[in-house]
């Protein structure tokens, strides 16, 4: 029984293949603008083609315009099965599928019952309407060859649900019990049917009559086979040779239909020369040239000319056999010279080992694809670009301060190369004093994920030793699966720092020079007035006199007043020409030379008071200096502790030199009478500035001493205690 | 009753003058003089001592200047002021010493040398009991 399910299946199916190919055939005369053409003609070919298809039709819109043959099926032209209900469900099924569907079994208005296939035909995407085929039901059930089949043993039924009642119909007029008689059932969801086989009588016992029976069928089946061998046989070569014939027919139509709807561009070139032998809709649209344009031209007329080379050689491989397909990107050039990318595939027409002469080709536009592609390598390399060249380091370290990535500028900055970075803590790059402040910074990072840390600037180690000032931001990123890091942003802003540190050198350096010249303009003021108000009042008791006496006495003042101006005079024109002589000699002198210069010259007074000096200062000891500022100054530090030592005790004065970190200090220690510096301590280096009432102290010596250590860049401190001593410190630079 | 005027200053030569100009003025029973504050502090410290009636003091000085000598004289006799008139008298124009003199409730004035006879007078007559 499955055997005969199995034919029957088989039939069916092969009538709606053939019914199928007449629809799609029928759907090809329908051109671009929605009319048919030739239908007249390619219709009876079809029909006697397909011997099972009994009419065709063509209904734009609903509407059943043209029917083939004419004068049995005339009746129904103009009828419009959108409308009716009896059709419409149907109808509508075949439009929403987008396939072909078998309305029907169903009375037709042209007599008798028939199935309707319908296949929708869309143009360009738009329902156009269908072309249909009608099978009458004796047909489909004479091409199953069901009464062939059926004999004395098998009773067939053929239902379908019924559009509209939803019940099941049948059309087969016979006492077929499905309840009863029923074993199998075939579906076909192209028109929903089912189909029913089911033994005729599964009571009647005719067990007696087997041995009987089976002689007579052997007998019979031999008999048959004999004559159907000997008539048949001429009968079964012709029909293989139809259904193949109706097999090459059937995929021929089918490529066509491919070729032409596809939606993307195909062509069949010639292989050897490259011109084209026909090319389908896409390819003319992308190419922008016509059907008669393309069939004189070859594949180099619309290639880029950088392309041509690489394609004709992938060609002539083709040829010969060295590949058997290929694909490239290339270039197309458009009617109006526009360029397009595009990938070409490439199959042969000849099978594996043959050669042959012509070749498929398929093209897909990938412009967009590639203008997104150039785009996207574009910025990518801008990206890097930034990040590699920029003055910054961008580096994604560990919590611990490993360094898990860095960009390439990190060379520059710091002299380690992006593998040599990775083997050096970050911490220990950090300037001792300047750690705090990193660790503060990383601390707030790690506790505020994602969010830019600036810091203060610290100093960094490089490679060469040097400490150079950077700047860094950091971003805690460790929760970022991208990343798994902290982000560190670092910019060398030593350049910036120096010049800082330069621009305050600077401001102080001004502030000093304006703190003396308010110094210098008060000392003028104050001690030129002096003497001009003293000049004054003489002149004034001078003119209100009489006495000639008196008048003598005021002449006597006016000159020492005199007097007294030059030596201010002289006293502000020394100190004026320290602090303008700015192209001094300064060279390398040896303190020691130069003290025992100063002990000569002082030999005298120093034996006459009995003074002890002491002297601790290395040979080594040498200083850049202008050499008289250097006479001046030490012959100024031991007159002044002379002049002011203790009388009741032997004077003592100790000199000693010695290095302070990295510069020359000498200490000149007395034990005189002392300053009382708690009164005067910003007064000492001042100018007029005495502290005894000694006639001879002027307050000029240590003024001018300091202003020439100052003017050589060094500078000098005191120590002292009433009636114990002083200390004069000079540094050095 | 004639008035007793007392000259803080360490320029010799103005000592001179001022006694000249002290004299001319014929207001003055007596008049002192001090080259240093440490000097005049020295002696006006005792509470026996009496004050003169009117001071000229001098700013710049070699062991205590004319600040120190007013800082000091105000710690050691705080109503110093109703017995004696202070004048601050300089050679100094300098802005910041003139604004320091005014900062002194106890000071009377600053006066810019060189001193008039007239304007000794007119002070001399201010302060006449």
């Amino acid at each position: 029984m499955i055997n005969v399910m199995n034919r029957v299946e088989q039939n069916i199916n092969s009538s709606l293949k053939d019914s199928y190919s007449v629809a799609l055939s029928m759907g090809l005369l329908i051109n671009d603008n929605g009319e048919i053409i030739g239908f007249e003609e390619t219709a009876p070919s079809l029909l006697q083609q397909f011997p099972v298809i009994d009419a065709i039709q063509m209904v734009p819109g609903g509407v059943i315009q043209k029917v083939f043959p004419y004068e049995e099926n005339k009746t129904v032209i103009g009828y419009d099965i959108l409308t009716d209900s009896k059709t419409i469900d149907e109808a509508l099924k075949a439009i929403e599928t987008r396939k072909m569907y078998f309305a029907g079994p169903m009375p037709l208005k042209q007599g008798g019952t028939a199935v309707v296939g319908r296949l929708p035909v869309f143009k360009n995407n738009k329902f156009w309407g269908f072309s249909a085929v009608i099978i009458k039901l004796e047909s489909l059930l004479e091409q199953a060859q069901l009464k062939e089949l059926s004999g004395d043993k098998y009773i067939f039924q053929f239902s379908k649900e019924n559009a509209v009642t939803k019940k099941e119909e049948f059309f087969l007029k016979n006492d077929l019990d499905i309840e009863y008689n029923i074993s199998e059932s075939i579906i076909f969801p192209d028109g929903d049917w089912e189909i029913y086989i089911g033994l005729k009588d599964p009571k009647s016992s005719f067990y007696e009559f087997i041995p009987l029976a089976f002689f007579i069928l052997f007998i019979a089946s031999w008999l048959g086979w004999m004559v159907f061998i000997l008539f048949k046989q001429p009968a079964r070569l012709q029909k293989l040779v139809n259904s193949q014939a109706g097999e090459l027919a059937n995929s021929e139509l089918k490529f066509r239909t491919i070729f032409n709807q596809a939606a993307i561009g195909m062509v069949r070139v010639e292989t050897a020369t490259g011109r084209f032998l026909e090319t389908n809709r896409r390819f003319r649209e992308l190419s922008g040239y016509s059907d008669e344009e393309l069939n004189s031209m070859d594949f180099r007329d619309v290639s880029h000319p950088s392309d041509v080379d690489n394609n004709t050689s992938l060609m002539r491989q083709l040829l010969d056999g060295e590949i058997h397909e290929y694909s490239l990107e290339k270039r197309l050039i458009q009617k109006g010279g526009n360029v397009v990318w595009i990938t070409l595939s490439v199959s042969p027409l000849w099978k594996r080992g043959f050669s042959g002469n012509t070749h498929i080709a398929t093209i897909e536009d990938i412009t967009k694809r590639v203008a997104a592609q150039e785009e996207l390598t574009h910025k990518e390399k801008r990206y890097r670009a930034l990040v590699e060249n920029g003055a910054e380091v961008v580096t994604i370290f560990s919590k611990e301060g490993w360094t898990l990535y860095s960009s390439p500028s990190v060379e520059k900055l710091s002299g380690y190369s992006e593998t040599e970075i990775k083997s050096v803590n970050l911490q220990s790059l950090v300037y001792p004093d300047d750690l705090k402040i990193f660790q503060q910074q990383m601390q707030a990072a790690i506790q505020n994920p994602k969010r830019p840390i600036p810091g203060e600037p610290i100093r960094l180690m490089n490679k060469a030793g040097e400490w150079r000032w950077a700047e860094s931001t950091i971003t805690n990123l460790l929760d970022d699966p991208n990343i798994d890091g902290i982000v560190g942003n670092f910019r060398d802003i030593s350049d910036k720092k120096e010049a800082e540190i330069n621009l305050n050198r600077s401001y102080q350096t001004v502030m000093e020079q304006n703190r003396r010249l308010l110094n210098f303009s008060y000392i003028v003021s104050h001690n030129l007035r002096s003497h001009s108000s003293n000049i004054q009042a003489i002149l004034s008791l001078y003119n209100t006199t009489i006495l000639e006496d008196e008048k003598n006495n005021y002449i006597g003042l006016l000159s020492k007043v005199g007097g007294a101006l030059n030596h201010t005079l002289n006293d502000l024109n020394e100190v004026v020409s320290i602090s303008t002589n700015l192209d001094l000699t300064i060279e390398p002198l040896q303190i020691n030379d130069f003290l025992d210069k100063t002990i000569d010259l002082l030999e005298l007074q120093i034996n006459e008071k009995g003074a002890i000096i002491k002297r601790d200062v290395p040979n080594e000891m040498m200083v850049k200096f202008n050499p008289a500022y250097l006479e001046s100054v030490l012959l100024n530090f031991l007159t002044n502790a002379i002049r002011y030592r203790e009388q009741k005790r032997k004077l003592v004065i100790s000199i000693v030199g010695y290095k302070d970190t990295e510069n020359w200090v000498l200490e000149i220690k007395d034990n005189g009478v002392g300053i009382d510096l708690e009164r005067h301590g910003d007064k000492i280096f001042g100018l007029y500035k005495t502290f005894t009432q000694r006639p001879n102290s002027r307050g000029v010596g240590l003024f001018i001493t300091r202003n020439q250590i100052e003017a050589m860049g060094g500078s000098v401190g005191v120590e002292s205690k009433v009636g114990a001593g002083t200390v004069f410190k000079i540094h050095f630079k | 009753m004639r008035e007793s005027i007392c000259v803080i200053d360490d320029d010799q030569i103005y000592q001179l003058i001022i006694k000249k100009v002290v004299e001319r003025t014929e207001e003055f029973e007596s008049v002192c003089f001090y080259s240093d504050g440490l000097d005049a502090f020295e002696d006006f410290k005792s509470p026996k001592y009496q004050l003169p009636e009117i001071i000229l003091l001098d700013i710049n000085m070699p062991q205590m200047d004319g600040w120190q000598f007013l800082d000091c004289l105000i710690s050691s006799k705080p109503d110093f002021d109703k017995e004696t008139a202070i004048y601050i008298v300089s050679s100094s124009i300098a802005y910041s010493d003139i604004t320091k003199a005014e900062s002194y409730t106890q000071v009377s004035g600053f006066l810019s040398k060189p001193l008039s006879v007239d304007k000794l007078k007119e002070i001399a007559s201010k302060h006449r009991k």
